[in-house]
């Protein structure tokens, strides 16, 4: 299968008072489409830093980053922007819903930047809280929900635009054991499936064994801790 | 309008402040069309008062009393078709909050000098037969409820009886009508029941009201009557009523800088009270506005939502202050129209001003904000550095 991500010699620098610290070092990777990998690492090892470059959320100081076929780190911020709608689909330890917005609201934030009409956005709204289990709590507000179906409400709104990647950091990092299983089943699934290419940022071994792919980031590098299973 | 509860979403995050935040647009708002309709309403008196009416009044003060002789001599000139002394009582009726004012003249002179005032003839006759009657004005009298034979008491504040006590006794005999209704709401009184029942100044009068033949002359009539008066010791002055009403609106004060004084004020504060919010706003959002931009919203798309915020907040109170003024001045009409001041309302201008003002303050207070989260680094954002 071809590449869904590509990254090549990727420098990603940060400065921190005074000081320029490297957080990536000419680092190389490709992401096969289908695949679920997850990148692990110790905290401040640099996989969040990775997974936003692959997201197109931040730009590298050096280095190509290729996703979806599109150097993302040639666009502009608006072209960026556009392209993160269409592409790629985010899902955060803290599930980063709007906390006024009911489900079906958060859900419907992303299809705000397509023509479809408002009938056609209650679909696809009522289809993606379906898939995760949640059309009954449309009407709820983040906080009315527990963590897991937080997350699931995110998963939903992750996934409403079809994108071609989803994009997850520390997914299952604010819940119990129970529901850290509900959610890696869930997008277990969704890879299985649907074919969701998935890149997961994870402390947890556990959460890591659900992926199709493991790599080890360490010190700004993708270290040789690598294994690959069956999808 | 798809983005319409993203706005409102944004603007019920913290209801409470974003109320009061509403409440103070819709005051200052409210003011701003209340004041400018009060203007209206003061420009609209001067536009309905005659120049054919000559009010004379004495040159020491417009309080000092002249003898109510000058009134057979102002109608030897030439030119003057009617004149009528006035003298007053003001006093509360029934309640002491309730102020009303009694103007005695001569009644049949009267309705001569003003032809704007419309009265039956049998009321009017009634009105000269009966040593207590007087004629209302339709509009107060359908405020207080009076009808032909009540008996009006009105516990006077300036004027004595006789007998010692305050309290004069009125009989409703008719009542009277302008081409301008909510103007009716004076009390017209025989000038001979308020001048022998008074204790003191009898035979005076604080002001003389005069009729002339042709309105072009009035210039000419105002000069001659101060002239004939100009060696006596009760000199007078005289001006028409649209120089009276001036020389009065000018007693208090320049009302246009007025109004335009307390609405700069108003405004002032009021764009810190907003801009203060939006700021608020946005720096609680931070992070919610980065999860926009990881959702495909631009730069400018977040920018615009906020403004879109400040817009909403900003017009909506707007709207709803200039709403309520329209409703409240036409009913305050009434009241202030005993003080000669002019029907009032909102015109269609001050809404256009009103909703330019709107904007210029949403986009005051919302750009600095606005401009922070255009400028948001999603990464540095979402990770609270």
């Amino acid at each position: 299968m071809a590449a869904v991500v590509s990254i090549h010699n990727v420098v990603k620098r940060y400065t921190r008072g005074k000081q320029q610290v490297e957080v990536l070092h000419g680092l190389n990777l490709e992401v096969e489409g289908g695949e679920f990998l997850a990148l692990m690492g110790p905290s401040g090892s640099g996989k969040t830093t990775l997974l936003n470059l692959i997201g197109g959320l931040d730009r590298p100081d050096s280095g190509e980053v290729t996703v979806a076929g599109e150097r993302i780190d040639r666009l502009s911020s608006g072209e960026l922007a556009r392209w993160r709608a269409r592409h790629v689909g985010f899902v955060f330890q803290f599930y980063n819903l709007l906390p006024v917005l009911t489900a079906e609201r958060n859900v419907e934030v992303p299809l705000l930047l397509t023509k479809l009409s408002r009938a056609q956005r209650k679909r696809n709204v009522h289809a993606a809280l379906e898939l995760v289990g949640l059309a009954d709590r449309a009407k709820h507000k983040p906080a009315e929900l527990s963590g897991g179906q937080q997350q699931r409400v995110a998963i939903a709104r992750a996934l409403i635009a079809d994108p071609t990647l989803l994009v997850c950091d520390e997914p299952t990092g604010d819940l119990d054991r129970e529901n850290a299983e509900e959610i890696l089943k869930l997008l277990e699934i969704l890879n299985r499936t649907q074919g969701k290419t998935i890149i997961m940022v994870t402390h947890d071994p556990l959460a890591a064994a659900h992926a199709t792919r493991k790599l080890l980031v360490d010190k700004g590098r993708l270290t040789v801790h690598e294994e690959r299973t069956a999808a | 309008m798809k983005y319409l509860p993203l706005l409102s979403a944004a603007l019920r995050r913290r209801r409470a402040r974003t109320l009061l935040t509403l409440l103070s647009i819709v005051t200052a708002f409210f003011l701003f069309g209340a004041l400018q309709g009060f203007n209206v309403g003061i420009n609209s008196a001067f536009k309905l008062v005659n120049v054919a009416h000559l009010i004379v009044m004495s040159r020491v003060s417009m309080n000092d009393p002249m003898p109510v002789s000058h009134a057979a001599r102002i109608a030897e000139i030439k030119g003057v078709a009617a004149v009528t002394p006035i003298n007053f009582i003001f006093g509360s009726y029934q309640q002491p909050s309730n102020i009303q004012v009694v103007l005695g003249v001569d009644l049949a002179q009267l309705f001569k000098v003003n032809a704007d005032m419309e009265v039956a003839p049998d009321q009017l006759a009634a009105a000269l037969r009966t040593r207590t009657g007087v004629i209302v004005g339709r509009a107060l009298a359908h405020k207080e409820g009076w009808r032909i034979g009540d008996r009006i008491p009105i516990h006077a504040l300036n004027a004595s009886k006789r007998d010692g006590t305050s309290d004069w006794t009125f009989d409703v005999v008719g009542f009277y009508d302008l081409p301008q209704p909510e103007w009716a709401v004076r009390i017209w009184a025989n000038y001979a029941y308020i001048n022998e029942g008074r204790a003191a100044g009898k035979d005076t009068a604080i002001q003389f009201y005069v009729g002339v033949q042709d309105a072009s002359q009035s210039a000419r009539i105002a000069q001659a009557i101060d002239d004939t008066f100009a060696n006596s010791p009760d000199q007078t002055v005289t001006q028409n009523e649209k120089d009276y009403l001036q020389s009065i609106m000018h007693q208090i004060g320049d009302i246009g800088f007025l109004v335009n004084a307390i609405v700069g004020a108003v405004f002032f504060t009021l764009l810190f009270l907003t801009a203060n919010t939006m700021a608020q706003s946005v720096r609680e959002r931070v992070p919610e506005l980065a999860v926009l931009k990881t959702l495909g919203f631009t730069d400018a798309g977040v920018q615009w939502l906020v403004l879109g915020e400040a817009l909403l907040l900003s017009l909506s109170g707007a709207a709803l202050g200039l709403a309520l003024a329209a409703l409240v001045l036409p009913r305050l009409t009434s009241t202030l129209s005993t003080q000669g001041i002019g029907p009032m309302h909102v015109p269609h201008l001050v809404f256009a001003a009103g909703a330019g003002l709107a904007v210029l303050l949403a986009l005051v207070s919302g750009v600095p904000p606005a401009s922070r989260a255009r400028r948001l680094r999603i990464a540095a954002a979402l990770s609270g550095r």
